[in-house]
């Protein structure tokens, strides 16, 4: 690696050090948590969606089980949720395994819809089986720490090992089998690649570290109940959105996805109220339909964009 | 619909309250914050008024999913939190000593002035029990069998559907063939108004069709069953017509403000209004613990009646800290008008029970 | 025996009319093979045009409403696929599925829209006939959803005649089957994509208003109508009419008798598990049933 490559990389991570102390007021420090929650999200996405080609729409399954995995833990057994970061991704993997196994026979728009149904399912169950689970009702927990500091950098970590296991996994040989299949599965199967079998690798660290995001955020909000943790609309779609907006395919679009996500719809919840949501979507419309592969991964297009005197820059390129 | 009402009730008890809401030459500041229905946006509102805004105290709550984290989060950070609505059980059984609820009965107690109605009139001995799987449905109908069980009371059906469906067929027809004398289902407005009309197709009939408060009192109810809700009943915490100071001026007051019909959700929040005004002039100093002193101390009356907020127990081992003893009545639509039919001192019609047969109307 | 007919009933009455809508969208899928992910709220917007209509210009019965309502519809969803669709299709990306993240994008900004202008209150309409009904025996019968489901059929028929015996009709299918071969014909594929799915969309929108007097409105409503509509869409085999029009009332019966002998509040999951079971094992639909 060159030394341009760590570079960034080091700026950014001394500047997520510092962030908390230098951003005073708990409000703000909570929406710099969540930022870090939809990074981990994004990028657990972006491994089976982005690098893999497999878009699952049903992902919220995995961050649910995590998020389940930790809350009944308290719920049934009284044992801190702590325990839940990993009981909720083991929960997450081993429930994933058999998932895979079952939908990867379906390619492309089937395989999206049938992720998209088993998410669904699980979130009914776990609405009516009220026994196992409380419910709609949901489970309610006494955070462990008052200070969100803490809490930051236990996402942080998250995040981070996330980014580096991407980063890793897409520089190894496995990253290359990835590619390989999402650009054309068929020749890769003719290559002689057990797609099935590098699917599910690829598969497995992404429910584990969504099961993870959902076993943190169990123990920092606090209360979780089906409605929101399986959701549909707000989790499985949001992740995929996550990570189109910032650049599918590449290892810092969901980091600024997450970021843009999160900070925006705050700022436009407190400004346009109730039409915080339009906006987005409007935001959502134009950029895949002028950036489709998202900032990062439309970035020399962007450049382009900004440099209209140099008509001959193009081929070139910086 | 619900946030409105009680936004505007709010707002309108601010305004009435002129003076009151001067103290020592500081005038009270209503913010507002959207928690749109979900629960962790309902936190994080929470969190934000009392960090960013750094607000003197809370207050609010609808859906008991929101209310309850908000409840929570109060708890964890200490400041006095006044709910208005929100109803599960579970709000004030905690023993959160931040967390008050004046102007809400706890889920499991809508049904007071029902049992008595049982007790004195009814004497059912069978009854279907049906509810939406949330977090108050499924409150209020625990609530419900335990006193049922108590009473000797069958529930010969029982059933949690999904809010929203279209089709209330399948679960009804099951209801109609265990052929109970009554039922209790706890429901919001629109699937109150599909369930009376599809019962009204299936000609089900009992002889008090009985709706779990919320929905059935609403006046979007009568809009949207039309004849099909005349003779339902329920339970309630208000009614326009109650005896309470103050009452018919925020009835007629609101309508002729805003044009709309307030029911019970639009007087606890005019209500609280009036308990936070009277915490607030009567606190000795404005700080968390003063504001948290003062809720207990005082015992205002307001127009859901005298409030006070103390610690009980009821007969389930619930245990309540912080929350005012409810009075409940048993409404029954009637012509159109929701008219108070028990208990017998504060009716304002009779009631009618056995009702007619769907095909026996008109 | 009477909780089985009336379960029956129910199912196919309501199947009916979900068949309509998801018509609507297989159609769609087989032209643009695209998943279209904001045909609920496409369906949405149409409601919501009828109750305008009932509501505000004079009470026009919704069975009138709906030829209006979806004539706009046909034009909103020309303009869309033309405008915004078209924009993506094609395009080189990483991912392939931009096309049905923008219908993701749409649906959001049609929801949020009718949701800032109705804001989220319910809303019904109440014709003289909504919450009549009549007996056959014991069993109850809806006025209005009969009245719905012949309609339905009756735009099913129609639609049928249009796609086989009609120029433009056949240039759907055609396109459908095999864009660059319907090109090559000299069949322009993209004015017939435009076509499609504005009729797509004004099925959609005629679907809805037959719901209308039989339940109630709000900005939400599309989310669950496109659940069932793609368990239809996929159960009947992409781009298939017929195939529609059974899975609607097969979806619609298994629905009904999930409520009635396992749980009311588990009656989505049924869908969901044939819908699973139906991308595993049969991939092709009823559709791929009857090419034997």
């Amino acid at each position: 690696m060159t030394k341009r490559n760590w570079l960034l990389p080091a700026i950014v991570g001394i500047v997520a050090v510092a962030l908390p102390f230098i951003v005073q007021g708990d409000y703000y420090r909570h929406i710099l948590i969540l930022v870090l929650v939809w990074i981990t999200l994004g990028t657990a996405w972006n491994l089976l969606g982005g690098y893999c080609g497999c878009v699952s729409f049903g992902h919220a399954a995995f961050f649910g089980l995590g998020a389940y995995g930790a809350g009944l833990l308290v719920f049934h057994a009284g044992i801190s949720p702590w325990w839940g970061m990993i009981v909720g991704p083991a929960v997450a993997v081993i429930i994933g395994i058999p998932i895979g196994l079952i939908t990867f026979r379906l390619r492309g728009p089937y395989f999206a819809l049938a992720m998209l149904a088993l998410g669904e399912i699980f979130r009914l169950v776990f609405t009516n089986w009220v026994s196992a689970t409380n419910g709609a009702v949901g489970i309610l927990i006494i955070p462990a720490f008052t200070s969100k500091v803490a809490y930051y950098f236990i996402g942080l970590a998250i995040a981070a090992a996330g980014i580096y296991t991407v980063y890793r996994l897409m520089h190894s040989k496995l990253g290359y089998y990835f590619v390989s299949i999402r650009e054309d599965q068929d020749a890769a199967e003719a290559l002689g690649i057990p797609t099935t079998k590098y699917k599910m690798y690829a598969l497995i660290p992404s429910a584990l570290l969504t099961g993870l995001a959902g076993a943190f955020y169990m123990n920092y909000m606090a209360y979780i109940e089906p409605g929101v943790v399986f959701s549909l609309p707000e989790i499985s779609i949001m992740m995929i959105l996550v990570t189109m907006v910032g650049g599918a395919g590449t290892l810092w679009g969901p980091v600024l996805g997450g970021a843009l996500y999160v900070i925006l719809a705050e700022l436009f919840r407190t400004t346009f109220g109730a039409a915080n949501v339009l906006v987005f979507g409007i935001i959502v419309c134009l950029i895949i339909m002028y950036l489709p592969d998202g900032f990062i991964g439309d970035w020399p297009k962007l450049k382009g964009y900004f440099r209209r005197g140099r008509k001959a820059s193009y081929a070139g390129g910086e | 619909m619900f946030g409105e009402m009680e936004k505007n009730s709010f707002s309108m008890a601010y305004d009435d309250l002129g003076d009151k809401t001067t103290i020592n030459g500081r005038k009270i500041e209503l913010l507002f914050e959207d928690g749109q229905g979900k629960p962790d946006i309902a936190k994080s509102a929470a969190e934000k008024l009392v960090h960013s805004d750094k607000v003197d105290m809370i207050s609010g709550g609808y859906s008991s999913a929101c209310t309850f984290p908000i409840a929570g989060a109060a708890q964890t950070m200490g400041v006095p939190f006044l709910d208005s609505t929100g109803a599960a059980d579970k709000i004030t059984t905690q023993g959160w000593e931040w967390v008050f609820r004046g102007t809400a009965a706890p889920a499991s107690h809508y049904t007071g002035a029902l049992f008595d109605f049982y007790d004195n009139v009814m004497h059912p001995k069978t009854t279907a029990l049906m509810y939406e799987n949330t977090d108050f449905g499924t409150s209020s109908a625990d609530g419900y069998k335990a006193i049922c069980e108590a009473k000797g009371i069958e529930v010969v059906f029982d059933e949690a559907y999904e809010a929203g469906a279209v089709d209330f067929k399948p679960m009804l027809m099951k209801a109609k063939a265990a052929n109970p004398e009554t039922c209790y289902v706890i429901s919001y407005v629109m699937d109150a108004s599909l369930i009376i009309k599809q019962a009204r197709e299936l000609d089900w009939n009992v002889d008090l069709f009985v709706g779990g408060a919320a929905g059935w009192t609403m006046p979007e109810f009568l809009e949207n069953a039309k004849d099909a809700s005349e003779y339902v009943a329920s339970t309630t915490l208000w009614v326009p017509n109650v005896a309470w100071p103050g009452v018919s001026e925020y009835y007629n007051g609101y309508i002729a403000k805003y044009g709309k019909k307030p029911d019970y959700h639009g007087a606890q929040a005019y209500g609280t209004m009036q308990i936070i005004v009277d915490a607030l002039n009567n606190a000795k100093e404005i700080s968390y613990e003063g504001i948290r002193q003062s809720l207990l101390e005082i015992n205002p009356t307001t127009v859901m009646g005298p409030i006070k907020l103390e610690n009980w127990s009821d007969e389930f081992g619930h245990n309540y800290t912080n929350q005012n003893r409810p009075t409940t009545y048993v409404v029954q639509w009637q012509k159109g008008v929701l008219e108070v039919i028990w208990p017998e001192a504060a009716k304002s019609a009779n009631y009618v029970c056995p009702v007619p047969k769907w095909s026996e109307r008109k | 025996m009477v909780i089985f007919g009336q379960t029956f009933i129910c199912g196919i009455l309501l199947g009916g009319i979900y068949a309509i809508i998801a018509i609507g969208m297989t159609l769609i899928m087989g032209v643009m093979k695209i998943i279209n992910l904001a045909h609920g709220a496409l369906m949405m917007v149409g409601m919501y045009i009828s109750y305008c209509l009932f509501t505000y210009c004079g009470g026009i019965d919704p069975y009138i409403a709906m030829f209006l309502s979806g004539a706009c519809l046909f034009g909103i969803g020309y303009l869309i696929q033309k405008y915004s669709i078209e924009k993506v299709s094609g395009v080189e990306t990483i991912l392939p599925e931009s096309q049905v993240l923008l219908t993701v994008g749409i649906m959001l900004v049609l929801t949020e829209a009718i949701r800032l202008i109705f804001k989220s209150d319910y809303r019904s309409v109440a014709p003289w006939y909504s919450g009549t009904s009549f007996f056959v025996g014991d069993m109850s019968i809806s006025i209005p959803m009969l009245i719905g489901f012949g309609i339905a059929m009756a735009f099913v028929f129609v639609l049928h005649l249009f796609l086989t015996r009609t120029d433009l009709g056949r240039s759907v299918r055609a396109t459908a089957q095999d864009r660059d071969a319907a090109t090559y014909m000299g069949i322009n594929s993209k004015r017939v994509t435009n076509f499609t799915f504005g009729l797509g969309s004004a099925l959609a929108a005629v679907g809805g208003t037959l719901l209308l007097p039989i339940y109630y409105l709000f900005p939400d409503i599309g989310h669950a109508v496109l659940a069932k509509c793609f368990i239809i869409t996929i159960l009947g085999g992409m781009g298939s009419t017929m195939g529609a029009l059974f899975g609607g009332l097969a979806l619609g019966v298994a629905e009904s008798f999930g409520a009635t002998y396992w749980a009311m509040g588990y009656k989505d999951v049924v869908g969901l598990i044939i819908f699973i079971v139906v991308l595993l094992f049969l991939p092709g639909g009823f559709k791929s049933l009857t090419k034997r």
